[in-house]
């Protein structure tokens, strides 16, 4: 069996990675994106640790799995609630890169 | 202990009529011609009454668990419950006449305030992670709506994209840090974890990673300094009255559930680790200061009031600091404290309303002159800040005193110093508004506001002698619902600061309900 030590590693280059996109990237879709990384290093997570604790023997444990069906749902969500305020702003203003969206500062 | 999964579910009545309601506003919208939009607000403020009358008629003896421990129903929550439903009613009222005017689709703006007082309503019952996590989020959700809904406005799609960044990224934060505690504990309960906390055996990097990410999540949604920087934009680009429900609602939603995963998971286990207080005093201390001092630089009045909030964020938190010492006392007085500043802030933010319906400005030099042109308005103004700065007579006083007290007992005295300092400095920035409103002469500011703004420590003694400017044109009257609330929100904010007594017995019901077991 793998141990849990390296699903969270796993969990959390993606975590990194994701954190790293989320201040690095230029657009507003490519951050949105990134969060969905981080997100997705949440899910392995919760599914590592609910299979890690049924290993050993705590066969009530898959509240794991339900949260992770839960955070897929939540992050469906925002991602369309993020979307639409992004079009929104790409008809008013014609673009999604949010260096240039600076009207409101200090 | 053992509760089936429809054991006393009639006691979630209040949030199923609330749900109902909120899908009832948004169907009938559909039908409603666009002129008789405002029954919408009337059908809204009805419900959001009733929920309140059915919530109190329907409160248990003690707290009962509901769907197995996920979501209790007690004092602590009843509390909270009426107390977000009293400030949608109040938000209501602000912004009707604003949604009139200035908003499309104004009725889809009250559904999704029913449903963002929804998610703060089971925030408040919330029991466990994951469903203090979907209720946060119900909330966020309509509020990122409703800050980007000035459709056609660059700056409310600004500060929409900004805030729904910043929040997403947060919640992704706080969810990565729920995934450790549970990997590290194997429960997301908030007893379950002050369990698991309080043997020596669970400390492990995984778990510390895990409550201080979950930390730095709730210190995203409270607007807490170093997670601060999208609560300016947010709060300026924003529609006034969903700046006002930003700055009043989100806020005590977020204290609300801070509140009790401190009282329920963390403070039971603080034999762990005792410093996690130093940690949140200090984060409770650098937000007081820089909430105040860059207020000090502010020319536009939201972005003034975001950074206020930010302030008085750091007071609150700095009572969370000592909930380990003497939990009913600083309980109390955070509680208070809120209470107090969701009315204060409802009245100051009433009388920019009633300013910004008739002239469509929001700086701070464009209230010169306002106490001539429209007295009312200005005096609630000013006394709503007199309160905000914490000046006697005003509720404001009253909650800090309480709140600084517990502080001080709690045997952080440098942080009610840190307090008591900022408090000053808020004076300081708060006196600038009533400046305006007061001494300053309008016709003055109209055309050099950044000329004038440099020199205007030396200028206001010639001015008034020298210029003899014809007064402004008088304002037109606020509306009647608009005065309503700010003379309702002044004799509130004045009772609470003479005769507090009856609303803190109420406080210390609600908060003997969450009293930590250790």
């Amino acid at each position: 069996m793998v141990p849990l030590l390296y699903f969270q590693l796993l969990g959390a280059a993606l975590f990194g990675i994701g954190l790293y996109g989320v201040l690095a990237r230029r657009s507003a879709v490519l951050i949105v994106l990134s969060i969905e990384l981080m997100l997705n290093a949440v899910n392995i997570n919760l599914i590592a640790a609910a299979s890690y604790l049924n290993g050993i023997g705590r066969f009530d444990a898959f509240d794991g799995q339900i949260i992770a069906i839960f955070v897929i749902t939540v992050a469906a969500a925002e991602v369309g609630l993020a979307f639409a305020i992004i079009l929104r702003m790409y008809r008013n203003r014609g673009t999604v890169n949010v260096d240039e969206i600076n009207i409101l500062k200090w | 202990m053992e509760t089936g999964l429809t054991t006393n579910l009639h006691l979630l009545t209040p949030e199923f009529a609330l749900t109902a309601l909120a899908f009832l506003v948004f169907t009938v919208d559909l039908f409603l011609p666009e002129r008789s939009k405002e029954w919408l607000a009337g059908l809204s403020v009805v419900s959001l009454v009733a929920v309140m009358v059915v919530a109190l008629v329907m409160r248990p003896a003690g707290s009962v668990e509901l769907y197995g421990g996920l979501i209790v129903v007690d004092d602590f929550g009843l509390f909270f419950k009426i107390f977000f439903l009293g400030i949608g009613v109040g938000i209501i009222a602000l912004s009707w006449e604003y949604a009139r005017d200035r908003l499309q689709h104004r009725g889809e703006f009250y559904g999704l305030l029913l449903f963002s007082i929804l998610g703060m309503n089971l925030l408040a019952m919330s029991r466990e992670l994951l469903t203090a996590y979907i209720s946060l989020e119900l909330l966020s959700f309509s509020l990122y709506v409703m800050v980007a809904y000035g459709l056609r406005e660059a700056r409310s799609n600004e500060a929409g994209i900004k805030y729904i960044i910043i929040g997403a990224l947060s919640s992704a934060i706080m969810l990565y840090g729920l995934s450790n505690i549970y990997a590290a504990l194997g429960t997301t309960y908030f007893v379950g974890i002050s369990e698991e906390l309080a043997s020596p055996a669970a400390a492990s990097p995984v778990l510390w990673i895990g409550v201080a990410l979950l930390v730095v999540g709730l210190g995203f949604k409270l607007s807490a300094v170093p997670f601060h920087m999208w609560a300016p934009d947010a709060y300026e680009g924003a529609p006034l009255p969903v700046t006002a429900y930003l700055a009043i609602g989100s806020k005590a939603a977020a204290f609300a559930l801070t509140l009790r995963l401190f009282a329920e998971a963390i403070i039971p286990a603080v034999n762990l680790w005792g410093e996690w207080q130093l940690v949140i005093a200090v984060l409770a201390a650098i937000t007081m200061l820089l909430g105040n001092l860059v207020a000090l630089a502010q020319r536009n009045l939201k972005r003034l009031m975001a950074y206020s909030s930010i302030g008085h964020v750091g007071y609150a938190l700095a009572g969370v600091a000592v909930l380990g010492s003497d939990f009913a006392l600083a309980a109390k007085g955070v509680i208070f404290y809120l209470v107090v500043y969701a009315v204060t802030n409802l009245v100051v933010f009433a009388g920019i309303t009633a300013y910004y319906n008739r002239e469509g400005k929001d700086d701070i030099a464009d209230l010169a002159g306002l106490a001539d042109r429209q007295p009312f308005t200005a005096a609630a103004i000013a006394i709503g800040l007199f309160s905000l700065a914490g000046l006697p007579i005003f509720a404001g006083f009253t909650a800090k005193f309480y709140l600084f007290a517990a502080v001080a007992d709690g045997g952080m005295l440098w942080l009610a110093g840190v307090a008591i300092f900022t408090s000053l400095v808020s004076l300081y920035y708060y006196l600038q508004v009533m400046r305006q409103m007061y001494i300053e002469s309008p016709a003055h500011d109209t055309h050099n506001a950044a000329a004038h703004q440099a020199h205007d420590e030396h200028d206001d003694i010639h001015q008034h002698a020298v210029h003899d400017e014809p007064p402004a044109p008088p304002m037109p009257r606020p509306s009647w619902l608009l005065a309503g609330t700010m003379g309702v929100g002044l004799l509130v904010v004045t009772w609470l600061g003479v005769y507090p007594r009856p609303l803190l017995g109420l406080i210390e019901m609600a908060s003997k309900a969450i009293v930590p077991l250790g």
